[in-house]
This record gives C-alpha cells, sequence and structure tokens, in this order.
C-alpha cells in the first residue's frame, strides 16, 4: 500500500514537471501593413498642421478601400503564411474591429447608468497592433512596353525598431503580364526567403531570449530621483544589478541614464519564469516593480506596449 | 550446335551481368555525389505556388543516370544547400539551417533518398523532360547534364515538420 503510494506520488510529480516543460512560448502577432512610402506615392495620405510642421499620416482605411492590389498582396501573404502555419492578424478586419469597439464603448452603460472607464493614454492606445509589422512597398518599372515590380518586405520589431527579416527584389520584366498576376509572382519569388529570416529571427529569440525595453521613469509627486541611495547605492545602480541578474547571460545596455528616467535596450528576457510559465515584457517588469515593493517600500506603475516594452513610472501607482 | 548456343547464352549474360554492374556503379557513384553536394542548382523561374522552378546539373558517365539523379540531386539541394537565382529569379535558402542536419538525422534521410523512394514524390520533371542539347555537355569523361525541374517545396517543407526533421515557423509558441 505504501510503495503504491509512493508510486502514485512520483507519476503526479512527473506528470506536474512535464505539463511544465510543455508550456509555449508567447506567440509574437503579425500584420502586414502598405509602407509610408507606398501610401504617399498612391496618395493615400492624410496631412494635417501639427503647431506650424505639416504632417502626413497614412491613410490604410482609403488605401483600403480603393486599392485592389494592396488587397490582394495582403491576402496573398496572409494566405501564405496562414499555409506555413503562422497566421498573421488582418490590417482591415483590425480597423474595422477598432471602429466597432469605439462604437460599442460610448453606448455601453450599466445598469446603474454608469459608463466605461477610458483615460487620454487608453484612447491613444486605440490602434492597429501587431508585434512585427511586415511593411511592403511595390513599385512598377515601365521602360517601354515593358513592365517589372521591385517589391520590398520589411518585417518590423514593433518595440526594438530593429529589422527582423527581409526580403527584396526586382522580378522579370514582361511583355503581357498584368500588375495583379507580376504582384502575385513578386510574393511568391520573396516571401520564402523572408519566411527563412524570420525563422532564424524566432530560433534567436529561443536560445538567447526575447528582446525588449524597458523604461524607467519617476513621477514629479515623488520625492526621491534615481540618483538617490537606496541600500547604499544609488537607485539607478540597484535596478541596472537587477536587470542584469535577471536577463539572459546577463545581456542589456543602458542606453539611458539620468536622476528622472533610464531607457534599457537589447534587454533579453527568459521567455518562462520560474515556475515554467511563459512571460513577456510586461510579467518580467513585474518582477521589478515587486523588487522596488518589496526592497526599497517604492510604489510604481506598469505600463506595457505589446510583448516587448514596458514601462514602471516610480514614486507611486 | 548446341555448344554454339549454350556458349553465346553465357556470352549474352556476362555481356548484361557487366552492363548492369557498370550501371549500378554509375548510379552508386551518383549517389555519392549527391551526399558530397556534387551538383549545382539555379533558379530558372518562379514557379506556381508552393513549388520552385530550377535546373539541376548532374555529373555522370552515363546520361541516363544523371538524368534520373537530376531529381534526387533537386529535392537535396532544396533541404540541404539552396539556390542562386538570375536576374528577375531570387535566389532560395535551404530549407535548413542547420549545416550538420544531414549527420544528425541520417537514418531518416537515407530512407528517404533511398533509389525511388520518398523523395520522389516532391519532384516532376519540366514540360515533356527532353534535354536541350546545350543542357548535356561532356566533360572530360562525364557528362554534365542540364535538367529543368519542379520541386513541390510547400509538401515537402510539411512533410519534414511533421517527421520532426526540420522546424515550422510557428513551433514552440
Amino acid at each position: 500500500m505504501k510503495n503504491n503510494l509512493k508510486i502514485s506520488f512520483i507519476a503526479f510529480l512527473l506528470l506536474v514537471s512535464t505539463s511544465g516543460a510543455f508550456s509555449q512560448a508567447k506567440k509574437p502577432t503579425i500584420m502586414v501593413v502598405p509602407s509610408d512610402v507606398w501610401c504617399n506615392t498612391n496618395g493615400y495620405m492624410n496631412e494635417f498642421d501639427n503647431q506650424g510642421t505639416k504632417v502626413k499620416v497614412p491613410d490604410y482605411k482609403r488605401a483600403l478601400q480603393e486599392n485592389a492590389d494592396l488587397l490582394l498582396v495582403i491576402s496573398k501573404i496572409n494566405e501564405m503564411m496562414t499555409e506555413r502555419g503562422f497566421p498573421l492578424k488582418n490590417l482591415e478586419s483590425c480597423m474595422k474591429t477598432l471602429t466597432d469597439q469605439s462604437a460599442e464603448d460610448a453606448m455601453l452603460t450599466s445598469k446603474g447608468g454608469a459608463s466605461v472607464n477610458e483615460s487620454p493614454i487608453d484612447k491613444l492606445k486605440k490602434v492597429a497592433k501587431a508585434d512585427i509589422w511586415m511593411q511592403m512597398t511595390w513599385t512598377v518599372n515601365t521602360t517601354g512596353p515593358k513592365k517589372s515590380i521591385t517589391f520590398n518586405l520589411q518585417g518590423l520589431d514593433a518595440y526594438t525598431d530593429k529589422q527582423v527579416a527581409g526580403a527584396s527584389g526586382t522580378g522579370a520584366p514582361s511583355f503581357t503580364a498584368e500588375l495583379p498576376v507580376l504582384l502575385q509572382e513578386a510574393v511568391l519569388a520573396h516571401i520564402d526567403n523572408f519566411n527563412g529570416q524570420l525563422q532564424k529571427h524566432f530560433d534567436d529569440l529561443f536560445a538567447n531570449g526575447r528582446e525588449i525595453i524597458l523604461r524607467i521613469k519617476t513621477w514629479d509627486s515623488w520625492d526621491g530621483d534615481l540618483q538617490k541611495d537606496f541600500g547604499g547605492e544609488e537607485l539607478g545602480s540597484q535596478i541596472e544589478k537587477w536587470v542584469s541578474s535577471n536577463t539572459v547571460a546577463g545581456r542589456f545596455s543602458t542606453s539611458d541614464a539620468t536622476e528622472n528616467m533610464m531607457l534599457f535596450e537589447q534587454v533579453r528576457i527568459p521567455l518562462y519564469d520560474a515556475t515554467n510559465k511563459a512571460v513577456d515584457a510586461r510579467g518580467w517588469a513585474k518582477g521589478l516593480q515587486k523588487h522596488l515593493k518589496d526592497t526599497y517600500q517604492l510604489d510604481a506603475k506598469l505600463m506595457m506596449k505589446g510583448l516587448g516594452q514596458a514601462q514602471l513610472v516610480i514614486g507611486e501607482k | 550446335m548446341r555448344k554454339i548456343v549454350n556458349l553465346s547464352s553465357l556470352v549474352l549474360f556476362m555481356i548484361l551481368g557487366v552492363s548492369m554492374s557498370v550501371s549500378a556503379q554509375a548510379r552508386k557513384k551518383a549517389d555519392k555525389d549527391t551526399e558530397n553536394f556534387r551538383y549545382e542548382i539555379e533558379g530558372v523561374g518562379v514557379g506556381t505556388q508552393g513549388t520552385y522552378l530550377i535546373k539541376v546539373w548532374s555529373y555522370s558517365k552515363k546520361p541516363n543516370v544523371a538524368i534520373e539523379q537530376a531529381k534526387k540531386n533537386a529535392v537535396h539541394g532544396v533541404i540541404f544547400k539552396g539556390f542562386t537565382g538570375k536576374q528577375g529569379v531570387p535566389g532560395q535558402k535551404a530549407l535548413t539551417s542547420n549545416p550538420n542536419l544531414e549527420n544528425e538525422k541520417a537514418d531518416f534521410f537515407s530512407d528517404f533518398f533511398a533509389d525511388n523512394s520518398k523523395y520522389m514524390k516532391f519532384v516532376s520533371v519540366s514540360g515533356d523532360g527532353s534535354i536541350a542539347a546545350e543542357d548535356r555537355l561532356k566533360v572530360g569523361k562525364e557528362y554534365k547534364v542540364g535538367v529543368v525541374l519542379s520541386v513541390n517545396v510547400d509538401a515537402l517543407r510539411k512533410d519534414l515538420e511533421a517527421a520532426g526533421v526540420i522546424k515550422g515557423l510557428g513551433s514552440g509558441f
């Protein structure tokens, strides 16, 4: 009887440990968008006056409503990525969801008449989001009766601003092929090389941890700063120490540090925490927030952007 | 008379045996060349969705062996070597980025590349399979033959992913 109990206990432990080991890393979202250059060339820009400076921003909605070629290219890329087992977020659907959600939020009331809380920051954050942007540009080259397409596909990390994948080139000139055919051919020709680089980026992520950005700021209501001594050292140094001991092989760079702010870039965080749970920038920065509270009794407000950007504002929540 | 018939049958069998053995040796040599990456691949055009249209240059003393070996070389090259492009046709990288994959999964690949085995599922000769005169070259004692083939890279990748030989784009997430 005692032996049976022992065996069941060991079996249970094994089950728990293996289920932890099979936990999955947080999957980045990818979305295809036309580049600013393409939008500008094709006249899909909104222009507004920002305190005397004219600013142009791409008008994705109008581009998607008016340009069938754009829709074809996005659809082809989405189709091929789904084929590779990595479905993408669709820009058009994303924008429709945002519009629907805004309308719903505006009308939403509780039985008691309360409406939904929304801060100015919440409003600012209501935009189409992805962890990796697949930005594409194409130009049609015409030489006499011959046409060819120059196609450029860039995979941009939304947080580190790094280009993590890319493929570009000019297709063979054709006398007869129509533009949609040339565009489809361009996607077919370049998508595998793009995915090859994306795969390398993911391999690097699994080997060396997720690369994130961490920003530390301070509230003006707080009477301290990052150069004030805590535990015999400046708070900034204490934070640096925590970051160093909680990154994969201590990999990070302190890009900026003043008494009011710090910027950590190329921070490589592990994909899983000590309990084998998948973590992102927010989950990881929560550890620092807890460390500041437990060790120095400092409150900090934690904000995040997707999987790869976290911001801690020290002083209060 | 009977003796002459017997003798000529024996000679015929011997000739047949020798020619079969020469052919088998040529095939063996061609397999060795494949393992040693002794073949060249170049992109010919953008294939239909999920395929690569390539020209594979293979070597053998017997042109027929080189033509047949081209199919094996095409699949081998797409998995391990990749190929260069030309004006208007981009080259493609190999399906694996692991330079030791061939040795690490030696058992899998010896079955996969056995004569007329699974690799045949992913390759087909483009057009009627005829070889242009300029694609059949005599180099020393050997022939260098260029064959245009279509490799179903999507199906090949899926098969290797399912067998756990290469990783899928979404694996680990």
